[in-house]
């Protein structure tokens, strides 16, 4: 949120040096001299230095000094972009030191605003804006990442640690169930659908931050509703680097880094496994089998084990990082252009994974006419990025990957287990053998020609393109992992084309007349997406090196080719009106079609309005010392969601392969109703600028209804929605939901003092989401995980919660006396405790040290109507912190970020931490409740069983498979706390003075190291607290399915203009 | 040119493109990839090609694991410790959350509504040809009508539906009856009786006789079915119509036996004249049109030459190998044992020649070797039919419906029917047969061929004690080692080893019927509401005996 002008200030600097005549003094005149410098002492050059109320003025130097001829009784005013203006009385002095402050005055910063731009002053929406500054002070390596906890009402969540992997963006809560929630992207014009990246794959990863100027967030309807159609879940307007007059500029960035895991879990070593699988195969303390697993022979001295393997450690490791940015911009006064190149290079800490990106994008600008302004900009990227980990699951293997098992055998090639049956593959031999991964190719380009007609009223035609190709490759090698074996060789390609395409047409009026200003905008706009793609797959290669689809056998050759195509078409036009700066009016409308819906309810239309009051322009408080700015702002505003399949309305039948030739079965249940999903938005909000702008404080509250809420919905599987050969469930719009909730922003410049300056900004967020109507037959929708044979309910959405709840049993005790199997009543009466279906007391039943579920509907038994709420992923606030200090060339920046109040499910814990299971487990699951007979001589009954060791809230190890199920059912026992307090960033660094600099022909030399994802303050027991959601699907979110890691990341950079 | 003349021409160029842009067919997309209804259902081969996926696709996830899991897993043929396939199935105590439960219930329903669709389709069309439409309605009811039986055998009351649509605007319903599903399939294959072709055209389609045959076992299992499950009788009038069927089957259609049981179970001899109805798989399909069995049942990579061979833990329950009679061929065919040699697979190597372990037997039916046995064989994939229904079933069948009521019987046809069976495994002709006879014959023919659960739930309906008696003298909770001699060909107990443990569920009148999908009973609490007897909308067919 910082002045973006600041960036051109030194070229333009020394453009008007370069350009401007001295202008000598008249007599009666003495010489002054002086030096101009900025706060931390450096000189400022370039700066203007004028004789008041005459045209008398001269330019500082290199060294920033000055000398000028002038009347002994005048005045001085020097002024330089990025600086307070600053006036000084001759009064018969010769010398001045003049230290010039900073401008902290961002009122007049431009802000882009959908096809246009505002003055920040003019703004009536919510829109919050992120500079280049906040890129630059710390490492991301997609756009997404640099929101985090940067703008109020922006909560930014990795969906995983992996290289080029996405994040769920959410711009004031969830506005859909709808799988995706996030918002559309506008890159210089060019609209990009980030929901298209899935978990591991960013559609925008191809962007180099470091192009990126600023970023600019359309929080409320009345920013957005000029968006129309797409723009329900937000708006972020992507403004790249474009050229400025004078001096071509060039300026290198680069850094290299290392990565590490930030934290391991603790697992079992070689001969805390061995001792387990001892007591499992052993006697139980009644003397019975235990008969979980077999006893194995190299376990029976567990003492005289070593270690064994770590898999944590083999599978992850300290990966580096590198960035290298090269730009050049320039111009004249009717032409500028910027050319760019960026390439970085990401390993991954886990073995297996790893990105790789090269940009390259140019702009040039021109008043070809003096009517007539022309230009063009492309970006093109190539990216490629590693998934095997994620593919295959490999961190979830190497987790359970047992510490007997080698990684390497004595002949130095991949080990494995010694056998095949019910045991992990070793994660590193896959990670290192299989071919996974990606390369993408992307060119982006923006195209327009802007005519004045009369002075005031612009036309604007603009044409955009968004070409893509995807490559995938995978190759599946023979291997031979000890007793794991596979010996078919198997490559699968594919490759995806991807089309947009857009063109737009804009008229716009501004006219002044008196204290009167009015900008009107009318435009039309059509865009279509094509997307292609072809698969194809053969078996039966002969050697694991060479893995064209051409060596593979072709009698096992598959393939497969689909393809589609969308299109909008659009009219729009907004209104801004203010009268004498004070009272500030927008009004927009847009109507679009889309081809996701059935003739007769394509089109929706998309109005806006918003007022503005400046009232520190009012007379009382016009001349205020204290209050800089203060403006309220209230709007309203619609605008919808498209998100839907192509083709929902419409019957379609898939082909199947059968014997007889190509088999045809209907493949989705239409829709003809369906139409547009809308969100109506209101919010209030308040900018209040103290003490020269040293404070700035931002306030909005808002509520959003989304109403005909867009849902494949969930139906029962005797539908014949479920599995293979079914019909996808019909798209319907079957609800509503709300979202309310207030941001603040807090700015502040605590210390400017000589040298020192302390700088401040907090951010806080906060969102409350309830569903108000669900037209589901059963009023709610439950999503489901699915691993192996197990469907698991995971979330429950139901009318009057927030969505996404997770839903589970509650456990509200253990069976630790043979009393606890009953209770007495209200009436006296002795109750047996609800028992789960088809349970009763017994050993391979229910038992002392089970768990007792909460019978929440009283039936006295334990089954699927018990489940209840059982935690909640979104947070009661978010919130971010930054600090900047700095002194003469250094600079300190500290950032944390936040999260507090959300539940987060550790899915990992149902097996790692469950003793039973046949894999590596946590330490944790050593705790399970131990059983003992009260009376040695007693018989193995429940009222002469007793616990006498373990955790107090863990659950015995049960030999039945039924009990265990039971035990680990999924229930509160997994919900964690995911509150946590991350220090995101530390990054310091260091501006060489521009007098030792300038030596070698630099302007700008900048040395920085840069911390990331230094610590987080959390309770969670897994890896990281920051989930994400799954796919992006705001059903499941905060679901920690043995994801990825955020590295912790070390950079050293350096930064250097000439 | 003067500046203002070029302003005008921008001002026209942009003011014909605001215009041409205009269009609104530009909403108006292509779509290549999939074909849309209205141009759909309009001849013969539409109608043959929306019925040929109804073979296999959308019984995918019923064959993938529920198949041998359900069908010989509870019936205890099946010992897979560590299977959680099999194994909740074995040990009596699944859940509604258990994975192939949970899939086989949303694949029986898979087929009823792709059926319904089909059903509605050929209606709605504009051909006018009836014949032709009856035939493949008939063929898309056949299918409908296995489904029910299946699912009145499995859940008891379940939904019946006949139009998706209805389902989808209000899919809160009651179950029907099990009487009335029993009906419902029964009316189906009836009607697909009635109107199928006398012979297959093409290969491995159903015709008229599949239907009767499917009938012969419905009509079978339905005479049994009562309120009280202890009658000790079954109904007459069905154990004729069974009979009748099951005699139209054999005397008037094209099947007949093979004279090799091993020769069954060949890729080669897909769709052969025994094989009334299978599930038809292809050649190195993907994910839902391939026949995944061998992976989960083969013992190990060197038979399929990839990873995919998860079945050696899957064995042979000891119990049913030593109900095998000595020389029954059948053992071979159906388990390997220690020694034992196939020419089929690993054919480069001169035959395969099972040596895993004397300590177990596992499957060999519905495992066929790799890619370098049979080009249409890669991972996961296996194009071997799945057995629904063969002649030797019928002629079972037929011998069951004759001994009906009676303790045992010595009818002529019914023996030679039943000797038939039994001669072709290589073992003497019997000349009485008691309901014993039956239960062990039908065991052995159909092991894993998903039958043995059926086979006790048939025979739960009217003598459910005896039954329950069964299961609990099977001892499902100790495991007995065992040890195979290959000299003598017999498994003995290995008392060298301690006998293994598991905790099963508790053996009841409850464990007939499986638990609903709890994803099922969460959005439709009435499913375990009292059912509702279904309004059949048509009249039931009457002349198919005549």
């Amino acid at each position: 949120m910082k002045n973006t002008n600041h960036y051109y200030s030194r070229p333009l600097g020394l453009f008007i040096l370069l350009c401007l005549i001295p202008l000598w003094a008249l007599a009666q005149t003495i010489t002054v001299k002086g030096v101009v410098k900025d706060s931390s002492g450096e000189p400022v050059i370039g700066a203007s230095v004028l004789e008041v109320g005459t045209s008398n003025g001269t330019i500082t130097d290199l060294a920033g000094g000055f000398s000028l001829k002038v009347s002994s009784k005048g005045k001085l005013i020097i002024s330089f972009i990025g600086y307070q203006k600053q006036e000084v009385l001759v009064g018969g002095k010769s010398q001045f030191n003049i230290i010039m402050k900073d401008d902290t005055k961002v009122l007049d910063e431009v802000v882009v605003v959908g096809y246009g731009q505002m003055k920040r002053s003019d703004l009536t929406g919510a829109v919050v804006s992120v500079s280049s500054d906040a890129i630059s002070k710390s490492v991301v390596t997609s756009v997404d990442q640099v929101l985090q906890g940067r703008a109020a009402g922006v909560q930014v969540q990795q969906n995983s640690g992996m290289p080029g992997a996405s994040s769920s963006i959410r711009i004031r809560g969830v506005n859909s169930l709808n799988g995706s929630n996030e918002p559309i992207f506008v890159i210089d014009g060019v609209i990009i659908d980030s929901s298209t990246g899935s978990g591991t794959d960013n559609a925008l990863s191809s962007i180099n931050p470091s192009d990126i100027v600023s970023m600019d967030v359309l929080k409320d309807a009345s920013a957005t509703a000029i968006y129309g159609a797409r723009a329900a879940n937000g708006v972020i307007i992507i403004t790249t680097k474009r050229g400025q007059s004078g001096e071509a500029k060039i300026t290198y960035d680069g850094y290299f880094g290392w990565q590490e895991m930030p934290k391991k879990l603790d697992m079992l070593n070689l001969r805390e496994y061995a001792e387990l699988k001892n007591v499992k195969s052993g006697k139980d303390y009644a003397g019975a089998n235990w008969g979980i697993v077999q006893a194995d022979d190299n376990f029976v001295r567990p003492d005289l084990l070593g270690e064994g393997t770590d898999w944590q450690d083999e599978m992850f490791q300290k990966a580096t990082m590198t960035s290298h940015n090269l730009s050049v911009t320039g111009g004249n006064d009717k032409s500028n252009y910027a050319l760019g190149a960026g390439y970085l290079n990401q390993d991954g800490i886990a073995i297996g994974s790893g990105f790789r990106r090269l940009n390259l994008r140019g702009s040039f600008d021109s008043q070809v006419k003096k009517y007539l302004k022309m230009g063009i900009n492309f970006a093109f990227s190539n990216s490629r990025q590693k998934l095997t980990v994620s593919d295959e699951s490999l961190i979830e293997t190497a987790l359970k990957q047992t510490p007997n098992v080698a990684v390497r055998n004595a002949e130095g090639n991949f080990d494995g287990p010694d056998t095949d049956e019910y045991v992990q593959n070793n994660p590193v031999g896959l990670a290192m053998l299989n071919d996974n991964r990606n390369e993408k190719m992307g060119i982006r380009a923006n195209t327009y020609a802007e005519a004045t007609i009369i002075n005031g009223l612009t036309l604007k035609t603009e044409l955009s393109f968004d070409y893509g190709i995807t490559n995938t490759y995978k190759f599946d090698p023979s291997y031979t992992f000890g007793a794991i074996v596979n010996g078919t060789r198997e490559g699968a390609y594919s490759k995806s084309y991807n089309k947009y395409w857009s063109w737009r047409n804009i008229v716009t009026y501004n006219k002044k007349f008196g204290n009167h200003n009015l900008s009107a905008m009318l435009g039309q706009e059509m865009q279509k997406s094509r997307w292609e793609y072809l698969y194809g797959s053969r078996k039966g290669y002969l050697s694991n090196s060479a893995t064209d689809l051409t060596l593979g056998d072709p009698s096992t050759a598959q393939n497969d080719g689909t393809s589609g195509e969308s299109s909008i078409l659009s009219y729009f036009g907004r209104m801004f009106y203010s009268y004498n700066d004070k009272y500030l009016l927008t009004f927009t409308m847009r109507r679009d079609g889309s081809s996701k819906f059935y003739k007769d309810n394509r089109w929706g239309w998309f109005p806006s309005a918003a007022l503005a009051w400046r009232i520190s322009s009012e007379d009382f408080l016009k001349d205020n010392s204290v209050i800089n700015n203060l403006k309220l702002r209230i709007g309203w505003g619609t605008v919808g969601n498209q998100n839907v399949t192509n083709n929902a309305y419409l019957a379609t039948y898939s082909s199947v392969g059968t014997i007889w030739g190509t088999g045809l079965l209907a493949s989705n249940t239409p829709n003809q109703k369906l139409k547009w999903e809308s969100t109506y938005s209101s919010n209030i909000g308040l900018d209040l600028n103290l003490f020269q702008n040293r404070i700035e404080f931002i306030a909005d509250l808002y509520y959003k209804k989304t109403k005909d809420l867009l849902l494949q919905v969930p139906l029962p599987a005797y539908v014949g929605t479920t599995g293979a050969g079914s019909t996808s469930a019909p798209w319907k719009n079957i609800g509503s939901l709300e979202n309310k909730g207030l941001e603040l922003t807090l700015n502040t410049i605590n210390i400017d003092k000589g040298h020192f300056q302390w700088k401040s900004n907090l951010v806080f967020s906060l969102n409350r989401n309830k569903v108000k109507e669900l037209d589901t037959e059963s009023s709610l929708i439950n999503k489901t995980y699915q691993s192996g044979d197990l469907v698991t309910v995971i979330s429950r959405t139901v009318v009057g919660k927030s969505i996404g709840q997770f839903y589970g049993y509650k456990i509200i005790g253990r069976f630790e006396k043979a009393t606890d199997f009953y209770y007495k009543d209200a009436e006296g009466n002795v109750k047996p405790t609800a028992l789960p279906e088809d349970m009763s007391i017994g050993k391979n039943s229910v038992w002392i040290g089970d768990y007792i579920f909460e019978d929440v509907n009283k039936d006295g038994v334990i089954d699927d109507q018990d489940r209840d709420f059982i935690g909640n992923p979104e947070p009661d606030f978010t919130y971010g912190i930054g600090n900047t200090f700095s002194y003469k060339g250094f600079d300190l920046s500290i950032y944390l970020n936040g999260s507090y109040g959300n539940e987060v499910v550790n899915w990992g814990r149902r097996q790692l931490d469950n003793p039973r299971e046949n894999t590596n487990l946590l330490k944790s699951a050593l705790d399970y409740a131990q059983l003992g007979l009260i009376n040695a001589a007693g018989p193995d009954d429940y009222r002469n069983v007793q616990i006498i060791g373990g955790d107090a809230h863990a659950a015995r190890m049960a030999a039945s498979s039924a009990t265990n199920t039971s035990n680990y059912r999924f229930s509160d026992k997994f919900v964690e706390d995911g509150s946590y307090l991350r220090i995101q960033s530390i990054s310091f660094g260091y501006t060489f003075p521009n007098k030792w600099v300038s030596k070698f022909g630099l302007q700008n030399l900048k040395l920085y190291c840069n911390l990331q994802n230094v610590y987080t303050f959390t309770k969670y027991k897994g890896y990281d607290p920051e989930i994400g959601s799954s796919n992006q699907d705001a059903l499941l979110t905060g679901f920690d399915n043995y994801r990825y890691p955020s590295p912790r990341i070390y950079t050293f950079g350096l930064n250097l203009t000439f | 040119m003067n500046m203002k003349t070029s302003k005008y021409i921008y001002a026209l160029v942009l003011a014909t493109s605001l215009t041409f842009t205009g269009c609104s067919d530009f909403l108006d997309t292509e779509n290549n990839s999939s074909i849309t209804g209205d141009n759909f259902y309009q001849s013969e081969e539409d109608f043959s090609a929306a019925t040929a996926p109804l073979y296999s696709k959308v019984w995918f996830d019923f064959n993938d694991k529920f198949y041998y899991g359900l069908g010989d897993g509870r019936g205890y043929n099946l010992y897979a410790p560590y299977s959680s396939y099999i194994y909740p199935f074995t040990d009596l105590n699944e859940t509604g959350l258990t994975g192939p439960l949970v899939s086989a219930w949303g694949s029986l329903y898979n087929v009823i509504q792709q059926s319904n669709k089909v059903i509605l389709g050929i209606k709605g069309s504009t051909l006018s040809d009836q014949d032709i439409k009856n035939q493949y309605i008939a063929e898309a009811r056949f299918m409908r009508g296995v489904a029910y039986s299946y699912l009145a055998m499995l859940w008891g009351n379940v939904i019946i539906s006949e139009n998706t649509n209805d389902l989808i605007d209000n899919p809160i319903v009651n179950t029907n009856p099990t009487s009335d599903v029993y009906e419902f399939a029964m009316r189906d294959l009836e009607f697909a009786a009635k109107y199928l072709p006398k012979s297959s055209s093409p290969k491995g389609r159903v015709n008229k006789y599949s239907a009767y045959a499917l009938l012969s076992r419905v009509y079978l299992t339905y005479a049994g079915y009562s309120s009280n499950a202890n009658s000790g009788t079954r109904n007459q009038e069905y154990l004729d119509l069974a009979k009748k069927a099951a005699d139209k089957v054999i005397t008037e259609s094209d099947f007949s036996i093979l004279d090799n049981y091993e020769d069954l179970f060949m890729i080669t001899n897909n769709n052969n004249a025994e094989s009334v109805f299978a599930l038809q798989w292809i050649a190195n399909g993907a994910y839902g049109e391939a026949n995944t069995l061998q992976s989960y049942l083969a013992c190990g990579s060197e038979i399929t030459n990839d990873a995919a061979a998860w079945g050696y833990w899957t064995r042979a329950q000891p119990d049913v190998v030593w109900e095998y009679e000595a020389d029954d061929t059948r053992r071979k065919a159906t388990w390997m044992a220690y020694g034992d040699h196939y020419d089929e697979i690993q054919i480069a190597n001169g035959g395969y020649t099972y040596d895993k372990t004397e300590t177990a037997l596992n499957v060999k039916k519905y495992v066929c070797g790799s890619t370098k046995d049979n080009a249409g064989i890669s991972e996961q994939s296996c194009p071997i039919n799945t057995y629904m229904m063969r002649l030797a079933e019928v002629y079972l069948i037929y011998a069951e419906a004759v001994l009906g009521n009676n303790a045992s019987t010595t009818d002529v046809t019914a023996l030679k029917y039943f000797n038939k069976v039994r001669t072709r495994a290589g073992l003497a002709a019997k000349e009485s047969i008691a309901f014993e006879d039956i239960r062990h014959e039908r065991r052995m023919e159909l092991c894993m061929e998903g039958q043995y659960w059926y086979d006790l739930v048939r025979r739960a309906y009217y003598k459910q004690q005896e039954v329950i008696n069964y299961i609990k003298n099977q001892q499902r909770d100790v495991i007995t080692p065992v040890l195979w001699n290959t000299d003598s060909q017999t498994l003995t107990i290995d008392a060298s080893r301690d006998p293994g443990s598991r905790s099963i569920g508790n053996i009841d009148e409850s464990i007939f019927l499986l638990p609903y999908p709890e994803s099922e009973t969460v959005q439709n609490p009435l499913l375990k509401a009292d059912p509702v007897s279904y309004e059949f909308k048509e009249d039931r067919i009457t002349d198919l005996f005549n």
